[in-house]
Parts: C-alpha cells; structure tokens; sequence
C-alpha cells in the first residue's frame, strides 16, 4: 500500500519562500556544514531534508523571529536527528564502535578538501576541538553575521547562555591559535637555523 | 596581538573558510529539486519499526490475558483441596491453628471469581501449601500401610503354642508338650 505526499504548504508561499531560500543558499550551506562536522556530503543532505519538511509543510515559518533564524534553526535540529540516526544506523550495521568511529574519522578527513592553508587547517582543527556550543556561537557571529541575540534564537539558548558560549569559544580558539603561532614560530626559527635545538 | 587584533584575525579566518565553502556549496536549484521529487516519490505505507511495536503489543496483551485467565481458576481448585485436607484424618505438620485458618479462609476461596490483584497472586501460594499438605499425607498413609518384605520369614507354624496359654482341663499329654524335655535337658 503507498500514498504520495502532497505539499501542504500554499504554492504561493512556496515560491515566495524558495525565492528567500535561494538568497540564502550559500549561508545556509555554511550553517550546514558546521553543523555537520564540515562533511559535505551530510550537509548536502541536510538542506535537502530542511528543503523537504517546508515543501511537506513539516517546517513552517511562523514569522516570530527572522527567516534566516527560523531557517538556521531548522537546519541545526535537522542536522543533529540526522547525525543521530545515521550513528544508530552504523552501530547497528558495525556492532563495532570503534570502527564506526574510524569510519567517521574518516570521512571527515576525506571531507575537509579545503586546506588552503597550515593557518587555515589548524583553524579548522582548533574550531573542530571546541565543544558544539562555543563552536555554534562563535560561527554564527563571525561567519554568518549574527547578532548574539540572533545566535542565541538559532542556537535554542538565552542571550546570556549565548554570550558565555561566545566568549569561552573565542578564549579558548584565541589561545589555540596563539599556541599554533608559538609553534610556526620555534618552526620558522630552526628552520632558519638548524643549528638551534 | 591584541584583543581587537585576534578577533579581526579570527574574522578573517573565518571570510576565508565562507569564500572556501561558497565555491564548493551545490547549486540551490539541484538541491531543490531533488528535495521536491523526494517529496512527490510515493512513501511506503508499511513502517517497520511500527509492526514490531505493534507485534510486540500484541504479544503482551495475549500473554495477560492467558495468565489472567490461568490464575483465575486456582482459587476454586485451592478451596476443594483444603476441604479434602480438612476431610483426611491424618495431617502430618498441619497444626490446629493454620487448619482453622484455612477454614476461615475457605469462603474467599469459593466466592465467585474475585478479580482483584492480590487475591490473584495469593491464590497460587495458597494452591502451592495445599498442594504440599496433599503430599505429605499421601506419604503418610503410605508409611502407616507399609509391610516388611522379609516379616514373612518371622512367622512359623508353632507360632499358635507361643501366643497362646494352656487351658486346666486340658490333659496330661497335652500338658507334657509345654513342659520341657528333661532327659534332652540332661543329654546337653
């Protein structure tokens, strides 16, 4: 027995919306990808299904907030039931949670393609390191140029929650990067001298 | 570095990764549209996880409704073995106190089916002690009627002459067979 699903949502709204989804394609992708652990396949995948549940009319905007934050939180719930269920879905195929998690490790390696440079692979691994919320607060400020109260509406959390996030996310990444740039430094000089131990 | 430095660094970092993710990011249009035949494709009806749970239900219900109605009938079978317990003469370990306790139980036991959940599960203990009672004088009258397989061995035919005394008017002859045999006496 089967049935198809018609789209519950009005076909104008639709259009309206898909316009709007258009001019935030590439930030959303963004989002996507963070939330995903930057593996892009997932984050394809996600949009695809944050796509899916406004044309079923599962998502809808209600208008209290802004389209890119009901958008972006949309996209962050998606994407946890999404890495939850394919974590299920390996332990059950594995059995062997180690291996599942090589198996992640792995194409999240595969996955980071974009390693232009040391500095900007080293961010990535230093923002990789921080928990989700810091990582969160600090992606939503810097790469999509929300305010923190916005970060703080996508993110499901008080502005003050928001704040902290942010500010231990920024210290933390701050000193991570400080400890790389100590690092390129001892490198830069034995490199320059390889007399000096 | 200071405060405003590191956080124009970290922006610039983070520029750099969105210029990155931008080339790399798929069409809207493909995305979209693979969304909308995802949503037009016909979905199966059957859910899996959903059978099993029902299945699963089911199988609970069944098995509550035959243990319910599996231990209903215990009371009334309970309440005719303490009657024949009561009825038998001899109850080895059955003291006065708990025979009179079934007594006064007995009439909870034969009203009609009580559907309430402590009775439920007293009812099979109770069984289990008359059960119990059964046995043991079952095993009693076994050991009251039980005979030697070697007392046949004890009996002899003079057993009569040691069972019984010799009467007066019985005569001489009949009197010498219970005297002892002196000249035997004297040959030992």
């Amino acid at each position: 027995m089967t049935r198809s699903v018609s789209v519950k949502t009005d076909p104008m709204q639709i259009a309206e919306l898909k316009a709007e989804l258009e001019r935030l394609h590439s930030a959303s992708f963004g989002w996507a990808l963070s939330c995903c652990r930057r593996d892009q396949t997932e984050a394809e995948e996600v949009l695809q299904t944050v796509y899916l549940k406004i044309l079923e009319g599962k998502a809808r905007f209600g208008g209290e907030s802004s389209l890119k934050t009901w958008l972006f939180a949309v996209i962050r719930k998606t994407a946890a039931t999404e890495y939850r269920r394919r974590l299920l879905r390996s332990f059950r195929l594995t059995g062997d949670p180690e291996e599942m998690v090589e198996r992640f490790a792995i194409n999240e390696s595969q996955s980071a393609g974009f390693e232009r440079s040391e500095l900007q692979g080293h961010f990535q691994g230093a923002m990789k390191s921080l928990p989700r919320r810091q990582r969160e607060a600090l992606h939503l400020v810097f790469y999509e140029d929300l305010s923190l109260r916005e970060a703080a509406d996508v993110m499901g959390v008080s502005i003050g929650s928001a704040r902290q996030h942010y500010e231990r996310g920024k210290k933390r990444l701050r000193e991570s990067l400080a400890t790389m740039e100590l690092g390129y430094d001892i490198n830069w000089r034995r490199a320059g001298n390889p007399s000096a131990v | 570095m200071t405060s405003i430095g590191e956080e124009q660094e970290i922006r610039a970092l983070f520029s750099e990764l969105k210029l990155a993710d931008e080339q790399t990011a798929p069409g809207f249009t493909a995305v979209w549209h693979r969304a909308q035949a995802r949503s037009l494709r016909p979905r199966r009806a059957f859910n899996l996880s959903f059978a099993v749970a029902t299945g699963l239900l089911v199988c609970a219900l069944a098995t509550l409704a035959f243990w319910s109605t599996r231990s209903q009938p215990v009371a009334p079978a309970a309440a005719s073995a303490v009657m024949s317990a009561e009825a038998s003469t001899f109850a080895p370990r059955a003291d006065k106190s708990s025979t009179v306790a079934g007594t006064a139980e007995l009439p909870q036991y034969i009203r009609p089916l009580v559907k309430n959940r402590v009775h439920r599960l007293v009812a099979p203990r109770h069984a289990q002690e008359i059960a119990a009672s059964q046995q043991l004088t079952k095993e009693a009258k076994a050991i009251a009627s039980w005979q030697s397989p070697t007392s046949d061995l004890l009996s002899s035919p003079s057993d009569g002459l040691f069972k019984s005394l010799p009467q007066l008017n019985e005569n001489a002859n009949e009197l010498k067979s219970f005297l002892p045999n002196r000249e035997n006496d004297k040959e030992k």
